[in-house]
Formats: structure tokens, C-alpha cells, sequence
């Protein structure tokens, strides 16, 4: 009896295997948006400067973005518009490839090398990848290995953007002689971080100072000076709301937009870090609400996030480029010095130059990629920051966010006005720029709001 | 847990755990001893390590006869535990008498406990610290007044010794010899560690942090410090502290040591009621993260010597996922901006020199790393007349481990940490626990302590904090006793008895200070001295029975014990039995003349007077090799400068020519006849962009006038850069003119000027160190041939020849043919034989395996058996850096991640493999893609060089190796040549230079040897503890600060003779310092 069974047993699950439906497999944006808070957590797990995290978020979009415009007629390739970028292998239409799962596929494989913490990014990977494998395995190992060319395409021309060179050239050199200069700033006094990023390849910007700023006011301690003028001011805001206590509408708007990937504190031998997501990641953030308030299909999802990224990512790479050009000393040293010697700003200063102020500059630039997708009164509550404690900010436009995140920077005691407002004008340019030399949506309507 | 792991653990402890037993020290437990005293400490979410920065500091121990019946007493203080006091009963029987004795306390945090006869009345008190005014602690510090019944009074406050404030410990002393007894209050900060802030802070007085000297006015204590001199800022993390007459004039200083980017304080009594803080001009550099210390004398010179405790990890895991030192930029900030003074993160031992200098000798003797420590006791426990070492250890958790500050911890602490001010229990557990056992070490005659943890002590895994010792069996030997968290206190009975012999001694001075504190004790037994003090607070919160202890090994017979009583008087006693209690009340009026300590052997440099004239200072140019090339050992950037005396004038006089850094000129100064006087030459001066290393006076194309040849190096130029290339001047009339010269881009180290093919004019070799953004790859050294005073490279023998930073001309084998001798980094001594004009190789090392960090050659018979013997200077053994013949250092060189610049990784080797000198952070920073391979430190942690490059990138390296780090010589043996280790003296830092000449007047000429260097990351510290010496012959080396020059703290790169007015001088020239000059005193 416990024989047959056992046949029985095995014929039945012989009969189940073989005779197991092939679905087709459904690419939704959700899971582009899943993919991308998995790879945001690694990221903060794994402590990437915020320039750094720009690049990680662009190239695996690129490569997303690439696939969708060979299949979707409402979009162009990039190819030939971004520096060296070639078109990427056509897709083989009768081969049964999902292009929808290879651009994840070869979003996924890009992030994954990009990354450190591949252990953590492969409990998203291996669970997709067997559901999928279950759901149509033909469908999934020809999408994935289309994903795959189209993935090692985009990286073999993501390595000449001098990423690897700029590893090991020159750290900072910090001049204690001149007291204009940038000084490392508590608690870490870490080193000034990415000296050479204006050497990275740009996407849209044809050279690292194509938008170069005006210089910032001459420095000076005489009172009636500009430059001190705007030292005193970061000092009197600060002071002022801090009276008001953490409830004042300026400290919430500082903290909201902190993004600092690592806050170090330290209380005795005790140290460790408070971590954040980026200021590029936030934007990344906001694209995700917009994307999803509008239900935007997969391909418009990837348009946006392209979109955005690169925009983000060149704004680094032109903020940089003043950072070390200008190399101005933060509030938080002078104030110390020359003003008070308790003075804390209420955020951390990051550590680099002030000039301009970077979550102004990419915030600009941002803003007006999104404005341009997903139109001029596009309202929405930001919910990004929630899992760190910070709550919902409800903004009428992309532009009115971008001018609080550059004003935050002033409320957090961290840079002058003058980077705030001339680094929100700076990004702009470049999103401006990118609206209009950069042509990605063939039929240019907005997106519904 | 790893199952094979548990199976160890439980054999380990099957047969360990229950062992007690050391070859010199058995513990005796809370059964045996009716000492049950246990600092447990209760975490509350109101109080743990997150609120309180010193929650795990410990309580204290204090060790003294509380009732006159000659047995020790001890009494344990508790942070938030009762505290105890036990009764010695004999034979290691206590008793709990805190009850009936009222010593139990009212204070909610404890922390030190110290015994002294605060009233005179020859009956010890005791003083117990508390921290008052935080995280709610109530109470003050008390004073328990011995009543002689074995009861006591707490009267804190009739004595003005009740502060409210965060104290750490206190120490007795007698500072204004004034014949009673004032105390040094210890308080700790706890100021932010967020910004380092200006070092001048310490000025401005807190009353809750800031330590404070109270002077003993009739029976109550004043707070002098303002005028004393004493610091009381904000800042002062006051953890350690030392009482000791540190420079022997009768007056006892003080060490304090501070934790955290706070200086530790050197108070000097001044003898007028006030100090003067010396920690910079005294010593070189001290412990970052101050703990504990202790005092005595180690090397039998009468001068005492000091050890402060840091919490550097000795094992390779904890090591590599632990926060270490600083990085330079920070380190030069904190130094250069701030006015902090040097501190590196490991143990220091500060070894006293008769000039009021420190010679700091931690790496070499074994000492610098004990991991977590917190009381040091140098006691002589085996009896063999060397002070030993007694280090307690243990944290219960580490809160600077990498991967708990950048990964775990946020994960657990988000936002909650600011909202709320706490961490959840969760989160505290993350954190790894530091439970390590103590460790002991055995004191020798040359520096050396060898580590008998796993012999002396028995293991275990118990945190000790304050720790004290005491003869508490009377059998002669010191037994020591613990304080410990979270287990019962400790007594660890000494088992030496009389299997060597001792002397102990008991004081009994005058009225107001019955225990002698601060009387000194000079023992004199075959011939060697050996120095003590009576001061009972060492270690760490802690005091120790008030005891001279002596050990003498075999010897029976003392020949004399000098005693040096507080009021300078003093009495020797002759010829005295050991393994007895002397006691000793003052029975003499003489006067004890504290000069006699300081004299010193005959002088044989003095320091010229104003310098000849001669006011050069040279200034290194900022420039950090580490900003461009993250890995390399140390830096190319400072090997300068250049300095050659000659007669550039042709007046038959020496003049001198000094290089400059990059973009400092050169300065030549001429000799007139009372002075030298600084000329300008345009044309030389013309190249100050050049940095010049090395340069040579002579006359190059045999116009009977002497010509100028500059080598130079700087290692920031790069590639083919112009400021790269030597320069060749040649004299005419008046004025210097630039001549052609082989362009050569290499970094040059030594100019080497010979007639090789006996042309009858001198031709060139130029020794090249590196190659710029090169670091590891060999450079070619050239020959230049002198055809009518112009150079040219016809043949080169030298091609890669290796990273030479010095070379001689030396003909060792006596054809009349100068031969050559190169040496250098990462490679042995190289050897080249002149036939009649050509360059060969040759090999006469008995041993070719002797790799070194060679920084200098001279040859000197320094066996006296007439033939030329070659002295060599390497890097020394005061360093982190370690090897040997079988398992070399290494350096692995290569673009090991293809991206078209080269990298190099040091390893050392330890228990079996090859590990690197760097951490992740400084390794990831160059090859960032070792962050992908080892996302946490704890899978870095351990982790050997072949796993760490793997096989993708092991191919691409070569590596290099060092086999010794020994300065030392070649000794030769008829044409064969065996390499011969200097003694310990000449290991103390790098030898950079060598200069033979008849020094001391005895017609025979001596080897000045001296060194120090600095180019190092904050990881290595700073190698500024070599004073120079004088090489007489192989037994006979005296230190130059003995005779009379002082280069402790300075780098030395030449050193030259001068002839001025009849008289020898020697010239000095430094990095980054101004130039000495000093003249030869000779007979």
C-alpha cells in the first residue's frame, strides 16, 4: 500500500511539474520602486558620500531607461546624447524577451555592482529571480540575459568616467595657514571628501564648470563687510530658532532636509552614527511619490528616475567643481573662532568645502527635471523621511521644495546665503539645461497629474 | 557560535578554568579569604555607558595597616555597591568589619580609595572619591578619620576635603615640604568630545572638573591650585596620576594623565609652592586615551621612570576592528591649530634622562600594547632585583569598535538616541565585550619586559580595574589585589617567598607624615643601584601598602641602603642581611646633596656660542607624501636637507652650503674670522624650487677651485619634471655659474664622489632613494664619468640598484681601487668591486638574507682588530614595525587593482601568517574595491594578506622584505663580513647619520652615531627618542646626552666637522629644525 502511494505520490507531482501554466511575467513599477528602496537601505548601511550615491543611482537608471527606449516609441535613446554612451545591443523581438524585466534585470545588476553590501542586495535578487524562474523560466532567462549584455554594456562605459582614478588620486590637502580655507569640522574632523569629483565624466554638462557660480562674497572678519555680514547672519538665525526650540517651522524644515549620510556622535569611548539617506536619494525619494501619484506605467517610472538621476548626479559633479575651487571655511570653524567658542549648528556640517551648498545645487536641478515631467503645480506630500523619524512635509511644487531644502541649509547652521541661493540657481542652469539638450520623451506632454 | 569553537571553549575550560595557579601568583578565592567584596554595577535607562562616559571605570583599592598589628588591611571602594573594608586576620584571613568601622559610605558613584595619615596622628584614613552633580549622583567626597579602635569618623567636611565635584582619585604629597601631608585632587571632565576646542581651556577653572591641589593648613586643606600653577579646565579628562621627584631635586612633581585629546600635565615643583607645566618641553610624546600609571626606577640610574596606559589591542581582531589613531590631517590640526601636544593610542614608557628629557621606549620593550588598561604596578615580584610589571585589564564592552560605530549601532539607535537619551538594551548588546585577562611582565636589565602572562598569572577573563600591592602574608614578597567588575575582588598571592631574596622597608618619620611619604631609598648591592620611593598611590584609583620593596635575586648581602628623608636629610645604613623588615626612624641631620645626583660624565660637547653665526633653520615645505600615495611606510618628502662644508671661496676656510625645501633657497655662510657670515650666490640661489637632499664641495674640472654639485629628490615633483634633475655649479672668479649636467629624475638620496677609472678627476655617483608617486619601485643610481669637468653616463652599473639613502666609497679589498658599499631600503647591504675601472657586484655576506630599512653606512673598526668594519643604520626596534630572518617584513608593490597607479601594502607576521600594518579604512581608501569584499570590519578583522588581496590581485604584486630592523654592523672576517646587532641604546629610533672622528682626545677616533624621524603616520607615532651616541668600540657606548649633546626630539640628517679658529666644531643639521652647533671639547 505505502508503495503505490509513493508512485501515486510521484506521478502526481510529475503530472503538477510539467503540467504547470507559464505565465507571463508582469513588470510593475512597484517593483522598480522596491528595487530602489532596497538599494537606498544598502547604500545607507553601507555609508556612500552623496556624491558617490548620485552615480550609484544614475547608471543603473540609464541602463533601465536604454532598454525601455528600445521597445517604447514614445522614447529616445540616449546614445549619442550622453558623452561616449553608444547604443546598447538591440533586443532580439522574437526571442520571447519581457524588455520590462530586462531593463530591471540590468537596473538590478548595475546597482548590485555598484553597491558594497552584495549579501544584503541579494536577499531582494535571489527571491525575484527564483519567483520569476517559477512563473515563466523561458520568458525569465532570455529577459535576463538580454538585461545582462545591456547591463555589461552600460558598464564598461560607466568605468571610463574616471570613477576608478579618482580613488586613488590626491586626498585634500587642508591649508591651516589661510584662514579663509576649509577646515575639517567637528566631531570627526573627517577629511574633505571627494576633492576630485569634478573629474568624473558628466551626463549632461559638457564640462565640470559649465555652470561655474559667481565667487562667493570676498572673505573678511571687518563687520561691514559682506562676507561677515552673512557669517553673523548664519549665527543670529541659528540662535533665534533655536530659542524657539525643536517645535520653530525652521528647525523642522533644517532637520527634514539633514540628508546626511553619517552623523557621528560621540559621548565618551562611545561613538557611533546616526545615517540618513542622501540629498540625492531624497530626490529619488520624491520621484518615486510623483511617479506613483500619477500612476505612471513602468517605462514612464524609469523615465523619471533617469530623468532625475542625471540631473542629480551632474549637479554633484558641478557643485563639486566650485567646492574645491572656492574651498570656503564653514560657519560652524569661525564661529567658533572669532565668535563663539560653544556655537553648534543645529545640523552637522558635512565634511567639505561650503561653496555652494550641494543639497541647494542638486535640489535646483532636480526640482526642474520633475517640474518638466510632472508639470509646474505638481503638489505632494513628502513622506520620504519617515523612517528616520522625521515626518510628512506637504509641498504645491517641485521648485517650492527645492527652495526650502536650500534655505534649510542656512537654518541648519551650515552654510552662508550665498551658497544657498546662488547653488539652487546653479542647479537649475543644469536642469534647464538637461530639459532642453537632452531629448528622452519623443511626445513632450506632461504626465497626469 | 561555531560548534568546534564551543568544543574548545569548554576543554579550555575544563582543564584551565578551574587552575588558579600561576608560577609566581596564586589566586585566592572569596572561600578561602572571607573577601566577598564585588563591584557589580546595575544599568538603569536612566544610567549606563550612553550617560555616564566612565560608567565601567571601577571602584578603587587601598591597601594599609588599620590597626597598628602589622597585617595589611584592605578597603574597597563601590560605584554603586557599599564599600568594604576587611580586616587582615593573618594568613589570608579577612574579615568584614565596614559595619562596626563606619566606612561603608554615603555616596552614590565611588570611584578612587586611598589610604594616608591625613591627621598626623600615625593612623591611617581613608579618602574616598565620588562623582557628584551627574546623571543624579548625590554626595561628596569622605574622609574616614581612623579613631584607633578599628572605627572611623567620617569628618570630610571638618577638613575642607568635602567636594561635590567628579573626582577620579587623589594622592598624598608633601609638595611644600612643609612636613605635612597635602593632597592632589583628580577630577574628570566630561566635556564634550564632539570639538577638540582650544587647548588653552584648561586655563579657565571649573570647580566640578578641574583637579585641584589643596595645601594642608594645620588640619585643613586649601585650594591652591590657581596659584600653584595647577590647570582646572573644562578639559581635563584626569585619569592617571603619578607623585614623584621626577627631576631629583627634593621637591615631588607631578605626572597627570588625561584622557581623550587632552594633554597629560608634567608639573615641575618649582620649590615655591607653585609648578611648572613641562609635558612638551619633557617629553616627546604621551598616551592619547591616558589611564593609569605608575613610577619607579627601571633601569638602575636613580631616576624615576613612568608608564601611562592606554588601550591598544594587542590581538590582530580586536586591532583591526577597533578605532585607532587618528588620521595625520587631524593629528596636525590637534597639534598645529589646537596646541595639543603628540598622543598616539598605545601604552607609553617614559624612560628619565639626567637632562629632564624622556626617552620613550614602549614599542621596544614590549609594553606598548595591552588593550584595554587600566592600573600599572611596577613591582620586583620574582625578587630578581629588575622591576616587573603588572597590567589590569578589561572593558565590558567596546564601544570603539568599528562596525558598532558605522553599521550596528544606527540600525538600533536612529533617531531614538536624541530624542530620548538612551539606547535600548538591544543596542548595548551589540556592542562586543573586552573581557581579557591581566597581564604581567618580567622586568630586565636592557629596557626589555618580557610578557609572563601565561606563565606568572593565571588566565582568566576577569575585568580588573584598580589594583594595589602589599606584602599581605609577611612573607617577604609583594602580593597584589584587584578590584573587578562584575566578580568578587581578587587576591593574587605572590609565591615567590624566599626563593630569592628581599628586603622590605618600613618608615617611620616625623610627627605630621608618620609613613615618610616621599622619602627615597637608594639600595646598593654588587654594584648596582637600585632606587625607590615612598609614594602609595599608583596604578590606578588605587593606593598600596606604604612599603619599600627590594629584590636582590642570589645575593645575601646588601652593601648599603641610603635614606633620603623628605626634609633632605639623610642616613646610610652598611652592610645588611636580606629577606628582613627594616624599620627606619631619621636619625641624622646631614643634609643629603641633590647636585650629587646630577653629575655627569666629563662633557665632551659644549654648545658654541651663538651658534658660530650660523643661524640657519631649515623649513620642510608642507607637502604630505600621504595625501597622494595612502599607503606608503613612511614618507620620501623630508630626506633633506642638503649640507656641505668646504671652502666655496678659496679663502682656505671652511664654508658651508645648507639646501633648501622646495621652493626655500639655499643659504651658503662663509667663514670669516669671528664668525660666519651668510653670502648670497644668485645663480644657486636662482633653483630654490628645487629641494635639495644631498650636495657635494670639490673641485670637479681641476681649476684648483672648488665647485658645487646638488642632488635632489623632495619626492613631489613627478615624472619628468624639470625641479627634479641635480644641479652642478662651477666656480669662477667670484660667482658661481650653472653647468650642464645628466638629467635624472629620480629622488636622490647620496652624491658619492670618487676617481674610479684613476683619470685624475673626480667622478660622480648619484644614489637615487624613489621614484615620485613610485613608492616601491627600484630606481637606477648612475655613474657619471668626469671627462675635463664635465659629467657625462657612459655605462651604469647601477641600474635599479634599490632605494639607496647612503653610500661609501670604501676599498675593501685593498687593490687601491676605491670600491663601493651601498645601502638602503629593502635591501641588503649591496657590495661593488672596482677592477681597475669597472663595477662589479660581489657578495661577502655570510648571510645575504639582511634586508633592512638601512638609513646609514660608515666604516670604523669598531673591534679593533685593524681592519675596516661597516656600521649600519636601520630603523631600530622602538617601532611598530616587526620581523625577522624567517619571517620578513613585507611589502607588496604593485598597481594591485589595475587602475594605473601603483599602491604598496606592509605586512607583518604574526602567529603564522602575513598581516597588514594597515587597517580597512586606510586600505579601502586606496583600493576601494576591498569595501566590496569585507562590507564590515569584523570580516576584515583577521584576516591575512593572502586573503585580503586574494588571487585577483596577489599576481600583481612584488614583494619586498625586510629581514632585520636592527642598526648594527658587518663585522669583517677577513674579506667576509657577519652582521653584528648594536645593544639595545642604539635601537631606540632610525640612525639617519654617522660621523667619525677622535671625539674624547684619546688618538683614536670614535663613531657619533644619531638619528630620530618623524615621517610616520600617527599609527607609528614619532621616533624622537634617540639622544644620539657615542660608539667607542663595541662595549663601549656611551648616549650623547651623557657627554654633552642633546638630540632627543630632533631629526638629525648630517653631521659635519668645522675647523674655526683653531677650534673643532660639530655641525648638526636637522629636518625641519634649525641647525647646532656644538664644539668639540677635547683635552
Amino acid at each position: 500500500m505505502k508503495k503505490y502511494a509513493c508512485i501515486l505520490l510521484a506521478v502526481f507531482l510529475f503530472v503538477n511539474c510539467t503540467e504547470k501554466k507559464q505565465e507571463p511575467i508582469k513588470i510593475s513599477p512597484d517593483d522598480l520602486h522596491n528595487s530602489i528602496d532596497h538599494v537606498i537601505d544598502i547604500m545607507i548601511h553601507d555609508i556612500f558620500s552623496p556624491p558617490v550615491a548620485s552615480r550609484i543611482f544614475a547608471y543603473p537608471n540609464i541602463a533601465a531607461y536604454e532598454i525601455v527606449a528600445q521597445t517604447n516609441p514614445d522614447y529616445k535613446s540616449l546614445a549619442g546624447q550622453l558623452k561616449d554612451l553608444r547604443p546598447i545591443p538591440a533586443i532580439d523581438t522574437v526571442s520571447g524577451i519581457n524588455p520590462q524585466l530586462s531593463a530591471l534585470i540590468a537596473h538590478m545588476n548595475i546597482s548590485r555592482q555598484l553597491i558594497f553590501s552584495e549579501d544584503k542586495f541579494d536577499v531582494l535578487q535571489d527571491s525575484l529571480f527564483t519567483k520569476w524562474k517559477t512563473m515563466n523560466e523561458p520568458e525569465f532567462e532570455a529577459s535576463k540575459a538580454y538585461g545582462l549584455k545591456v547591463a555589461e554594456h552600460i558598464k564598461e562605459w560607466m568605468s571610463k568616467d574616471n570613477y576608478s582614478q579618482t580613488r586613488t588620486m590626491p586626498k585634500f590637502t587642508v591649508d591651516t595657514d589661510d584662514q579663509a580655507r576649509w577646515q575639517p569640522t567637528p566631531p570627526a574632523y573627517m577629511d574633505g571628501i571627494e576633492p576630485h569629483w569634478n573629474k568624473i565624466r558628466p551626463f549632461i554638462i559638457d564640462s565640470a564648470s559649465q555652470f561655474k557660480p559667481i565667487p562667493p562674497p570676498a572673505f573678511s572678519l571687518e563687520k561691514d563687510s559682506d562676507f561677515y555680514k552673512e557669517l553673523i547672519e548664519v549665527y543670529n538665525i541659528s540662535n533665534e530658532i533655536t530659542k524657539n526650540g525643536d517645535e520653530s517651522e525652521e528647525v523642522a524644515i533644517a532637520k527634514f532636509w539633514d540628508c546626511n549620510p553619517y552623523v557621528s556622535v560621540t559621548r565618551g569611548h562611545l561613538m557611533f552614527a546616526t545615517k540618513k539617506i542622501t540629498p540625492g536619494a531624497h530626490w529619488i525619494g520624491i520621484t518615486k511619490i510623483a511617479a506613483k501619484k500619477t500612476n505612471s506605467n513602468f517605462d514612464d517610472t524609469v523615465f523619471a528616475y533617469t530623468k532625475t538621476s542625471m540631473a542629480i548626479a551632474d549637479g554633484f559633479i558641478s557643485c563639486w567643481d566650485e567646492k574645491y575651487r572656492s574651498n570656503l571655511i564653514r560657519p560652524e570653524t569661525l564661529i567658533n573662532q572669532h565668535i563663539d567658542e560653544n556655537w553648534k549648528p543645529i545640523l552637522q556640517t558635512p565634511p567639505f568645502p561650503e561653496y555652494t551648498s550641494g543639497h541647494s545645487v542638486v535640489s535646483g536641478a532636480a526640482a526642474t527635471a520633475l517640474t518638466s515631467i510632472f508639470g509646474e503645480d505638481f503638489s505632494f506630500e513628502d513622506d520620504t523621511e519617515t523612517p528616520y523619524g522625521l515626518p510628512i512635509r506637504k509641498f504645491n511644487s517641485f521648485n517650492e521644495a527645492a527652495d526650502e531644502a536650500a534655505i534649510s541649509r542656512m537654518y541648519g547652521g551650515i552654510h552662508y546665503r550665498a551658497a544657498v541661493e546662488v547653488g539652487v540657481g546653479q542647479g537649475r542652469k543644469i536642469g534647464a539645461l538637461l530639459n532642453s539638450k537632452i531629448e528622452m520623451k519623443k511626445n513632450s506632454s506632461l504626465a497626469h497629474n | 557560535m561555531n560548534n568546534k569553537l564551543l568544543y574548545i571553549l569548554v576543554l579550555v575550560c575544563a582543564l584551565g578554568c578551574k587552575q588558579n595557579k600561576g608560577e609566581l601568583f596564586v589566586k585566592r578565592s572569596a572561600n578561602d579569604t572571607g573577601i566577598t567584596f564585588e563591584n557589580t554595577l546595575t544599568e538603569t535607562k536612566d544610567l549606563s555607558i550612553l550617560d555616564y562616559l566612565y560608567f565601567y571605570n571601577g571602584g578603587g583599592v587601598a591597601i594599609g595597616d588599620i590597626n597598628n598589628d602589622s597585617l595589611p588591611d584592605i578597603y574597597f571602594s563601590g560605584n554603586q555597591v557599599k564599600n568594604k573594608l576587611y580586616l587582615n586576620k593573618g594568613n589570608l584571613q579577612f574579615e568584614d568589619i565596614t559595619e562596626n568601622a563606619g566606612v561603608a559610605g554615603n555616596s552614590s558613584w565611588n570611584t578612587g580609595a586611598i589610604m594616608g595619615d591625613v591627621n598626623g596622628d600615625g593612623l591611617l584614613d581613608i579618602y574616598v572619591c565620588a562623582v557628584v552633580g551627574l546623571n543624579g549622583f548625590n554626595g561628596y567626597n569622605e574622609l574616614f578619620i581612623n579613631q584607633g579602635d578599628a572605627t572611623f569618623k567620617e569628618s570630610a567636611a571638618d577638613y575642607g576635603l568635602d567636594f561635590e565635584s567628579y573626582s577620579s582619585s587623589a594622592a598624598f604629597l608633601d609638595y611644600d615640604l612643609d612636613g605635612d601631608l597635602d593632597i592632589y585632587l583628580l577630577n574628570h571632565a566630561i566635556h564634550t568630545q564632539d570639538s577638540y576646542g582650544n587647548a588653552q581651556i584648561r586655563h579657565k577653572r571649573i570647580y566640578e572638573t578641574g583637579d585641584k591641589l589643596l595645601r594642608n593648613d594645620n588640619g585643613t586643606f586649601t585650594d591652591v591650585s590657581e596659584e600653584a600653577g595647577i590647570y582646572g579646565g573644562v578639559n581635563g579628562y584626569g585619569l592617571g596620576i603619578a607623585v614623584s621627584d621626577f627631576n631629583q631635586d627634593g621637591y615631588p612633581d607631578l605626572y597627570i594623565g588625561n584622557d581623550f585629546h587632552e594633554d597629560d600635565y608634567y608639573y615641575l615643583n618649582n620649590g615655591d609652592g607653585t609648578f611648572k607645566e613641562s609635558i612638551k618641553e619633557a617629553f616627546g610624546h604621551t598616551t592619547r586615551f591616558s589611564m593609569g600609571s605608575d613610577v619607579a626606577d627601571i633601569n638602575h640610574d636613580g631616576l624615576p621612570d613612568l608608564i601611562s596606559l592606554d588601550m591598544l589591542g594587542k590581538d590582530e581582531i580586536v586591532l583591526k576592528s577597533s578605532e585607532g589613531d587618528d588620521d595625520i590631517q587631524i593629528q596636525k590640526l590637534k597639534t598645529e591649530t589646537f596646541g595639543y601636544h603628540n598622543q598616539y593610542t598605545r601604552n607609553m614608557l617614559s624612560v628619565n634622562q639626567p637632562n629632564g628629557k624622556f626617552l620613550e621606549t614602549a614599542l621596544q620593550s614590549g609594553v606598548a600594547a595591552t588593550d584595554w588598561s587600566w592600573s600599572a604596578l611596577f613591582g620586583d615580584y620574582n625578587q630578581d632585583g629588575e622591576q616587573d610589571l603588572y597590567i589590569s585589564n578589561g572593558i565590558p564592552k567596546r564601544p570603539n569598535d568599528l562596525d558598532y560605530i558605522n553599521y550596528i549601532s544606527n540600525e538600533n539607535i536612529r533617531s531614538k538616541i536624541n530624542n530620548t537619551n538612551l539606547v535600548d538594551q538591544k543596542a548595548l548588546k551589540m556592542m562586543p565585550s573586552g573581557f581579557i585577562g591581566n597581564m604581567i611582565f618580567k622586568g630586565s636589565n636592557n629596557l626589555q619586559f618580557i610578557d609572563e602572562s601565561k606563565t606568572w598569572i593565571s588566565q582568566d577573563t576577569i575585568i580588573s580595574g584598580a589594583t594595589a600591592y602589599s606584602d599581605l602574608d609577611n612573607d617577604g614578597d609583594l602580593d597584589l589585589v584587584t578590584n573587578n567588575l562584575y566578580s568578587p575582588a581578587e587576591i593574587q598571592e605572590n609565591t615567590t617567598n624566599n626563593k630569592a631574596n628581599w628586603l622590605k622597608i618600613k618608615l617611620n618619620y616625623r610627627e605630621k607624615n608618620k609613613f615618610g611619604i616621599g622619602t627615597k631609598v637608594f639600595s646598593y648591592a654588587n654594584g648596582i643601584q637600585q632606587f625607590k620611593e615612598m609614594y602609595t598611590v599608583r596604578g590606578f584609583q588605587a593606593s598600596s601598602e606604604p612599603l619599600i620593596h627590594f629584590g636582590y635575586g642570589e645575593i645575601y648581602n646588601i652593601d648599603s641602603v641610603k635614606i633620603v628623608w623628605p626634609d633632605k636629610s639623610y642616613q646610610t645604613i652598611t652592610n645588611i642581611a636580606t629577606n628582613q623588615t627594616l624599620y627606619i626612624s631619621p636619625n641624622q641631620n646631614k643634609a643629603f646633596d641633590y647636585s650629587n645626583l646630577h653629575t655627569q660624565k666629563q662633557l665632551l660637547f659644549k654648545k658654541a656660542l651663538n651658534n658660530l653665526g650660523i643661524d640657519f633653520i631649515h623649513v620642510e615645505d608642507s607637502y604630505s607624501d600621504y595625501l597622494r600615495q595612502k599607503l606608503i611606510p613612511y614618507q620620501m618628502s623630508d630626506r633633506g636637507p642638503a649640507v656641505s662644508v668646504g671652502d666655496l671661496n678659496a679663502d682656505g676656510k671652511d664654508d658651508i652650503f645648507f639646501g633648501g625645501s622646495k621652493y626655500i633657497a639655499s643659504q651658503v655662510y662663509v667663514q670669516e674670522d669671528s664668525t660666519f657670515q651668510q653670502i648670497t650666490y644668485p645663480e644657486i640661489k636662482m633653483d630654490s624650487i628645487k629641494e635639495d637632499i644631498t650636495s657635494i664641495i670639490a673641485d670637479f674640472n681641476n681649476d684648483g677651485k672648488n665647485d658645487l654639485i646638488i642632488g635632489t629628490g623632495g619626492a613631489d615633483f613627478f615624472n619628468e619634471m624639470k625641479p627634479l634633475t641635480d644641479s652642478y655649479y662651477i666656480s669662477s672668479d667670484s660667482v658661481f655659474t650653472k653647468k650642464a649636467f645628466p638629467e635624472m629624475f629620480e629622488n636622490t638620496s647620496v652624491l658619492i664622489k670618487l676617481d674610479y677609472d684613476h683619470d685624475n678627476d673626480f667622478d660622480i655617483i648619484v644614489c637615487n632613494q624613489s621614484i615620485s608617486a613610485d613608492y616601491g619601485n627600484r630606481p637606477n643610481s648612475y655613474l657619471l664619468k668626469n671627462t675635463d669637468g664635465n659629467f657625462n653616463i657612459t655605462e651604469n652599473p647601477f641600474n635599479q640598484l634599490g632605494m639607496i639613502t647612503d653610500a661609501i666609497v670604501t676599498d675593501f679589498n685593498n687593490d687601491g681601487w676605491e670600491d663601493l658599499l651601498f645601502v638602503g631600503e629593502w635591501m641588503s647591504p649591496k657590495f661593488f668591486q672596482n677592477n681597475e675601472g669597472k663595477f662589479t657586484e660581489i657578495h661577502p655576506l655570510e648571510n645575504e638574507k639582511l634586508n633592512g630599512l638601512w638609513q646609514s653606512v660608515i666604516s670604523f673598526d669598531i673591534d679593533g682588530d685593524g681592519d675596516q668594519d661597516y656600521l649600519l643604520g636601520n630603523w631600530g626596534l622602538n617601532t611598530k614595525f616587526s620581523t625577522s630572518e624567517e619571517h620578513p617584513m613585507k611589502m607588496y608593490y604593485g598597481d594591485l587593482d589595475k587602475n594605473g597607479a601603483t599602491e604598496t601594502i606592509v605586512s607583518t607576521y604574526k602567529d603564522g601568517k602575513d598581516y597588514p600594518v594597515d587597517g580597512l579604512k586606510e586600505l579601502s581608501s586606496q583600493l576601494v574595491s576591498l569595501r566590496k569584499k569585507f562590507n564590515s570590519y569584523s570580516s576584515f578583522a583577521g584576516k591575512s594578506m593572502e586573503d585580503i588581496l586574494g588571487e585577483n590581485m596577489l599576481p600583481n604584486a612584488e614583494i619586498l622584505k625586510v629581514h632585520t630592523l636592527n642598526s648594527g654592523f658587518l663585522k669583517n672576517e677577513n674579506g667576509k663580513f657577519t652582521f653584528v646587532p648594536f645593544s639595545y641604546k642604539l635601537q631606540l629610533a632610525p640612525i639617519m647619520s654617522f660621523l667619525e672622528f677622535d671625539f674624547n682626545g684619546d688618538n683614536k677616533t670614535e663613531v657619533l652615531a644619531a638619528g630620530n624621524y618623524f615621517g610616520v603616520k600617527p599609527y607609528h607615532g614619532r621616533f624622537d627618542s634617540f639622544p644620539g651616541a657615542l660608539i667607542s668600540n663595541n662595549n663601549n657606548i656611551t648616549l650623547a646626552n651623557k657627554i654633552g649633546l642633546d638630540l632627543i626630539g630632533k631629526s638629525i640628517r648630517n653631521m659635519n666637522i668645522i675647523k674655526f679658529n683653531n677650534n673643532n666644531y660639530i655641525l648638526l643639521t636637522f629636518n625641519d629644525e634649525a641647525a647646532e652647533v656644538y664644539q668639540i671639547l677635547k683635552p
